[in-house]
């Protein structure tokens, strides 16, 4: 008899989603990330050295941030009617595979591919910001020592200095929001994709709403504490239902800045990646189990 | 369609669960300082339609480095004016960033007003009034960055650099002394002590001179005497009317020269 919940079929079909996705061969953006980050990591040379620093993590983090949402949205939109397109979800699911499975496999397969990817830029940006720190470094230290001021206690403050903007375990945990954020994308836009009648529908729809997302705390706010009548009030509380909270994720710029991510920031993030992940997969699961195919 | 309706109840649902938790873990971030207030929609005036957006959407710290460097550029094309609007906007994008208050303040103080002071195409009067205008513009922002990061020592020795070199009434180097108390207060910085004792004997008001002397003779004391500490301590003295017994004594002590001259109240 067939289980009805196996986790080694979700993997397969993760894995084969995978495959999918990179022979559209949207993980071109890799190559342009790497560009980019050389570029920022060498210009304006004539900055201070803490600027410079900030300008290249800017400038990478950007970056990282529209390559997975940009992919969580169209790599996410692009599956479903590709699978109907291709005949191939007809396969899968005329064999005893569950449709819930099959949309997990399907989401499983393009946080792999984004996590991968972020990853991979991650230790792309790590290497330049760290030869860029060095060199920051090599260059603050011969003026030091050229102007006599090269002290023991002078040579500690600038390397406390640089190092407070160069390459720290923190700004990895910047990267994991990044991905937390492209992740809730990423089930949104299947979960609008469960009823989208096509492949632009989904795109503009996600986009539109990831958009709105980012502006939803103001919502939220303005029905916990605004002041207005009641139209107002439940209008402001429908769009903060339907909305997902995107600005939470945007930890990032103060991260860049030397902010801490504590354990306990961490785990907030985490329980609230996790309800999203849940709660869209519930709600795509209830508008796919019935849809015609 | 049983199906769909619901769906709707779980999306209503899970958003009516989630909108306390969010507001909570926002109120928390916000607290700790990784998220910053939100964006002013005042802001748009200054922002392209674009980097509004842009801003919203988790690239605020791009588009305040972009803000920058424009400023950097407007700053080469001697435009006060805009190096002014575009370091506010930088400021605004990410107050809890020190660099930019600095910056921003030292333009205005030391640039701006030295580039007005000196500009032989404009009359006297004008050019003092400017000079005063842009050097309190200086104080003004740096102010402001002090409101949202009331710990930064960069600040308030900025601060304390601005009032004790800028400007020319004596009764501002109390003002200067106590921001280099500030930067004493949190980075256990002796020399700051010292520069804040010197500009309280600036001052023209006795009790403060008496404040200098109890402080720079405790350095005294402690045999950490420089050339400026002990120049400071004789004058003040003098000004104090300390009996003679009670002088301290010129020669015998090793003097050790100032640490950085290019630095605080000797830049």
């Amino acid at each position: 008899m067939t289980p009805s919940f196996s986790l080694s079929r979700i993997w397969t079909l993760a894995t084969a989603t995978v495959t999918q996705l990179l022979r559209m061969k949207i993980m071109a953006f890799l190559l342009i990330f790497c560009v980019i980050v050389v570029a920022a990591g060498f210009a304006f040379p004539v900055m201070n050295p803490e600027q410079q620093l900030k300008l290249l993590k800017d400038v990478s983090f950007g970056a990282l941030q529209l390559f997975s949402i940009v992919i969580a949205v169209c790599a996410t939109a692009l599956l479903l009617p590709r699978d109907l397109e291709d005949r191939t979800l007809y396969t899968i699911l005329s064999k005893p595979v569950p449709r819930f499975e099959y949309l997990l496999g399907k989401l499983f397969g393009v946080l792999i591919l984004i996590g991968a990817g972020l990853l991979i830029m991650d230790i792309a940006f790590s290497g330049v910001l760290w030869l860029r720190q060095s060199f920051v470094l090599t260059q603050s230290v011969s003026a030091l020592q050229q102007e006599g001021a090269a002290t023991p206690e002078a040579i500690a403050q600038l390397n406390a200095f640089v190092g407070k903007q160069g390459l720290t375990w923190n700004l990895h945990l910047g990267v994991v929001a990044i991905f937390f954020k492209a992740a809730v994308i990423t089930a949104l836009t299947l979960m609008i994709s469960c009823f989208a009648s096509s492949t632009l529908f989904t795109i503009v729809i996600s986009f539109f709403v990831t958009i709105a997302g980012h502006g939803q705390g103001l919502i939220r706010e303005y029905f916990f504490t605004g002041q207005g009548g009641v139209v107002k009030k439940v209008l402001s509380a429908l769009l903060a239902v339907v909305t997902p909270d995107m600005a939470v994720f945007d930890i990032i710029d103060n991260v860049i800045n030397g902010e801490l991510v504590t354990l306990a920031a961490f785990g907030m993030m985490a329980g609230i990646t996790a309800t999203y992940l849940v709660g869209y997969s519930v709600v795509s699961h209830l508008l796919f189990v019935e849809k015609e195919l | 369609m049983k199906r769909k309706l619901q769906a709707l109840i779980v999306l209503l649902l899970l958003g009516a669960v989630r909108l306390p938790m969010e507001q909570y873990v926002t109120h928390y971030y916000r607290t700790t300082g990784l998220l910053s207030a939100p964006l002013s929609l005042g802001l748009r005036d200054n922002l392209s339609q674009m980097g509004f957006a842009a801003s919203l959407g988790g690239l605020r710290s791009l588009v305040a480095t972009i803000s920058y460097l424009r400023a950097y550029r407007e700053w080469e094309n001697v435009n006060w004016a805009k190096v002014d609007s575009l370091m506010q906007l930088t400021t605004n994008l990410q107050p809890r960033y020190e660099n930019y208050w600095d910056e921003a303040a030292w333009h205005m103080a030391y640039n701006a007003a030295s580039a007005y002071l000196y500009d032989e195409k404009i009359e006297t009067d004008v050019r003092t009034s400017l000079y005063k205008e842009h050097v309190q513009r200086g104080i003004d922002i740096l102010k402001r960055g002090l409101q949202f990061t009331p710990e930064s020592a960069r600040l308030w020795s900025t601060l304390g650099d601005i009032y004790a070199n800028r400007t020319e009434n004596p009764r501002e180097a109390t003002l200067a002394a106590e921001a280099y108390l500030q930067v004493f207060r949190l980075s256990r910085n002796e020399r700051y002590a010292r520069f804040a004792a010197h500009q309280y004997s600036l001052t023209p008001d006795p009790a403060k001179w008496r404040k200098a002397y109890d402080m720079l003779s405790a350095f005294y004391q402690k045999k950490r005497v420089s050339a400026t500490l002990l120049d400071d301590l004789k004058k003040l003295e003098v000004k104090l009317n300390i009996p003679f017994p009670q002088r301290i004594p010129t020669p015998g002590i090793p003097i050790e020269a100032p640490a950085d001259p290019y630095t605080g109240v000797y830049r």
